[in-house]
């Protein structure tokens, strides 16, 4: 399981009411159904990170509140993890040891705990990589070990920041392919920030259009597009259009 | 003479693999040792060539003590031992046993030192960890570090007595800011989204400070062992100097009185090679053991 609800949330930086305090957040309410592809679209400094970091437990809300099967997230852990985009792997682990290690926090048997690894390494195409440590592997190979790093414990929210704002454009648009092919695989319910319209067209069943700072959803939309997206498709592209616009709204006041 | 055979043979096939071995530092190990004696034989003799100033120094020091300096003043020549005087005199120590067994009393000072400044690793990392601990354990730090070790020895010696005890605290406070401000600053300096992932993936405090602060800042701590070590052996020499009767600072000490230059000048090279082994001992090691920490540089 894993039914996202967010409701109410504000964020301010600072004392309240402070002339120098910062509202990231304001009033942020939507819901993603168990299983469900979320993207938060938004301009860098619209509080979309800070909206993924409180869903992670790393920042605690000024007001609202972050539910996931009803129950209120206050802490990081297995049910809520994030992938990062500077993927965050443990250089010192090898692939492996990377993936294994979530679920050594969960304290799973050992049995157990290399039969799922395994399967995950597979999952992500990284047969033959377990032994290899991240300093040795591509940007693109090092995302897919963080995903299966986060697919192992079984989370029930992933929260992804930005993960492939690293990469050429090529190995980009390959691995959102991936990740779409893994999450078919391995349903689970995702949010995940970007800043790039042809990302969350590309990903996402559902679209949440942040304003800019305070950052409000100005829109929340569903996307009902076959997958694979075919992006000369006439409404991928009307879609695309819609969200610029709204986007381009955003640009120009302050 | 078997593997001299063999390693031509293997040479060509496995040059790829080897230049490979070179750019990951993860596995020069895995190259047969032929090769690698090969490889380390190759090093050694296309690095001749920078040890010719050095050959030229000796020869002239040769030459102004056992042709100039005598001709001048015989009795100067005696301030200035020859290069083969040394090396006979060094020959003697090493077979009398007098050499080694004043090295072992040294080592075996900077050893027990070591294991009391150890002590900075776990306090460094409780200082880089928790603000609280840094906060309230940083001001008498500061206070501290700027004193040489030099100037404890008056008081250590009317605190422990001339002995093993007061020469080791000497050598124990050389090592122990070195290594405690390098492993504040391996804490300090983890990116903190390697934190962040480890308890997104569901890891207590606990395990957040064995399985990653401490190994993230592994690195940083054995650069600060490495400098402590290195500051330890020379507070140590300064120590033997003035407390104690056996040991490297001793013998070159002791030797003064009977104006025995040559067994001073095996004293002084002895303590430089053994500093820059236990130099080199460090730096091999974690290489060896932190393949990774190499590459997070790049």
């Amino acid at each position: 399981m894993g039914r996202l609800a967010v409701r109410g949330l504000s964020k301010v930086y600072g004392k309240r009411d402070a002339p120098n305090s910062i509202t990231a957040l304001r009033d942020v309410s939507f819901e993603v159904p168990n299983h469900q592809f979320c993207a938060i679209l938004g301009h860098s400094g619209c509080g979309k990170t800070t909206l993924l970091n409180i869903a992670a437990g790393f920042e605690q809300p000024t007001a609202g509140v972050v539910l996931v099967d009803d129950v209120p997230i206050r802490e990081p852990g297995w049910q809520n993890t994030m992938i990062f985009q500077d993927y965050a792997l443990f250089p010192w682990m090898s692939v492996y040891q990377n993936i294994v290690f979530g679920l050594e926090m969960k304290g799973w048997p050992k049995h157990k705990r290399n039969g799922i690894t395994r399967h995950y390494i597979d999952l992500v195409g990284l047969e033959g990589f377990a032994d290899t440590y991240p300093h040795q592997l591509s940007g693109g190979m090092r995302q897919r070990v963080a995903i299966a790093r986060a697919l192992a414990v079984e989370p029930r929210l992933l929260l992804m920041d930005e993960p492939f704002a690293a990469l050429d454009a090529q190995n980009r648009s390959f691995m959102q392919d991936e990740l779409v092919r893994i999450w078919q695989r391995e349903p689970k319910t995702v949010v995940l920030v970007t800043h790039s319209i042809d990302e969350a067209i590309k990903l996402s069943d559902c679209i949440a259009v942040m304003t800019r700072r305070p950052g409000r959803v100005k829109e929340f939309i569903q996307v009902d597009l076959p997958r694979p997206r075919d992006e000369d498709d006439s409404a991928y592209l009307k879609l695309k259009r819609h969200l610029r616009n709204l986007i381009h709204d955003e640009t120009g006041d302050r | 003479m078997q593997s001299n055979h063999l390693a031509p043979i293997n040479g060509p096939e496995r040059s790829v693999p080897i230049d490979d071995a070179q750019a990951l530092p993860a596995s020069p190990a895995a190259a047969p040792l032929g090769v690698r004696l090969r490889m380390w034989l190759f090093g050694a003799v296309s690095a001749l060539p920078n040890l010719i100033f050095l050959a030229v120094v000796i020869l002239f020091w040769q030459f102004i003590s056992k042709v100039w300096l005598p001709r001048i003043d015989p009795q100067m020549s005696v301030l200035m031992p020859a290069p083969t005087t040394i090396a006979v005199t060094a020959a003697g120590m090493i077979a009398s046993g007098e050499l080694f067994y004043h090295m072992i009393a040294s080592l075996k000072r900077e050893v027990s030192a070591f294991l009391f400044a150890a002590a900075a690793i776990p306090l460094g990392i409780a200082m880089g960890w928790w603000r609280q601990v840094y906060s309230q354990v940083n001001p008498i730090m500061e206070i501290l570090r700027p004193i040489p070790p030099l100037a404890w020895i008056p008081l250590s010696i009317l605190w422990f007595g001339l002995g093993d005890e007061q020469n080791e605290f000497i050598i124990f406070l050389g090592m122990f800011f070195p290594i405690l401000v390098n492993t504040i600053v391996g804490v300090k300096n983890i990116d903190p989204n390697l934190v962040r992932a480890a308890r997104s993936l569901g890891a207590s405090e606990h395990k957040v400070l064995i399985r990653i602060v401490l190994k993230g800042a592994l690195p940083q701590i054995i650069t600060g062992v490495r400098i402590g070590l290195g500051v330890g052996w020379m507070a140590l020499v300064a120590a033997e100097l003035v407390g104690a009767s056996s040991g490297l600072g001793f013998l070159i000490n002791d030797a003064r009185s009977m104006l025995r230059t040559d067994t001073i000048t095996v004293g002084m090279l002895t303590i430089g090679l053994i500093g820059l082994l236990i130099d080199t001992a460090i730096r091999v090691l974690s290489r060896r053991l932190l393949p990774w920490s190499l590459a997070l540089g790049k």
